[in-house]
């Protein structure tokens, strides 16, 4: 990872600008949303991969900046939803896509299940994805 | 499947907030199938969007707004070796890549 902010580094211009843009694992909310509001379900579980992934990242950007490469002017987290029609297809994709990041216990399968069951005619499914926002200047 | 990803646009908005494109010469890290470039390009003066992944570069180029055909190039790219010269780019964005 250092060596790719490195060749980062390298591309940009004097006090270029990157933007580091990254889920970051902390056990996402499932919901069931409809027009009338939302409610959570459950909430997924972080595997090694993701949380380990993360931490690596993170110490990247310090690794950087402690090197005088590129220094942080400013950082936010801030929610964004992946939805689907049905809990069966977001179980589908949780269970393909995000096998290695992610899982979903049975326990909040089953909660989320029944309150899409029993919502509105319009309701959904979603996951409340944690997104890390950071701006580094180029030194 | 009927997922949407991001259907609130929170990803632009906090990305606007961050950075302004206008006339700027943008590198994109992890583009995928574009779904976050097609959102900035228009205001930056160019863009060139890499990704390892060739199914979604390939989605990607089928995807590429008409109107952006000029002003996003699509390659394929590992961030470790950018094959651009030095100091090319205004902005680099690292899109769900690091």
């Amino acid at each position: 990872m250092v060596h790719a902010l490195e060749e980062v580094r390298r591309v940009l211009v004097p006090d270029g600008i990157l933007i580091d843009m990254r889920p970051f694992a902390e056990h996402w909310r499932v919901e069931v949303v409809s027009m009338r509001g939302f409610q959570g379900t459950g909430w997924v579980d972080d595997l090694p991969e993701q949380v380990n992934g993360d931490l690596a990242s993170n110490e990247a950007m310090r690794d950087v900046e402690s090197r005088g490469w590129f220094r942080r002017e400013r950082e936010e987290f801030f929610p964004l939803f992946y939805s689907w029609d049905t809990p069966s297809e977001m179980e589908e994709f949780i269970d393909n896509d995000w096998a290695d990041f992610i899982g979903l216990g049975e326990k909040d399968r089953k909660v989320t299940r029944s309150a899409w069951a029993l919502g509105d005619a319009d309701s959904r499914v979603r996951v409340r994805i944690q997104i890390l926002i950071a701006k580094w200047k180029k030194l | 499947m009927s997922i949407q990803k991001d259907a609130e646009r929170h990803e632009t908005k906090h990305l606007h907030q961050y950075v302004d494109f206008t006339g700027k010469r943008v590198l994109e890290i992890g583009c995928g199938e574009g779904r976050l470039t097609w959102q900035y390009a228009n205001g930056a003066e160019s863009v060139i969007a890499v990704d390892l992944d060739h199914d979604s570069l390939r989605v990607a180029k089928v995807d590429r707004p008409y109107d952006l055909e000029n002003k996003v190039h699509l390659a394929g790219a590992a961030s470790e070796y950018l094959p651009f010269s030095k100091e090319k780019f205004d902005i680099a964005i690292l899109a769900w890549s690091l």
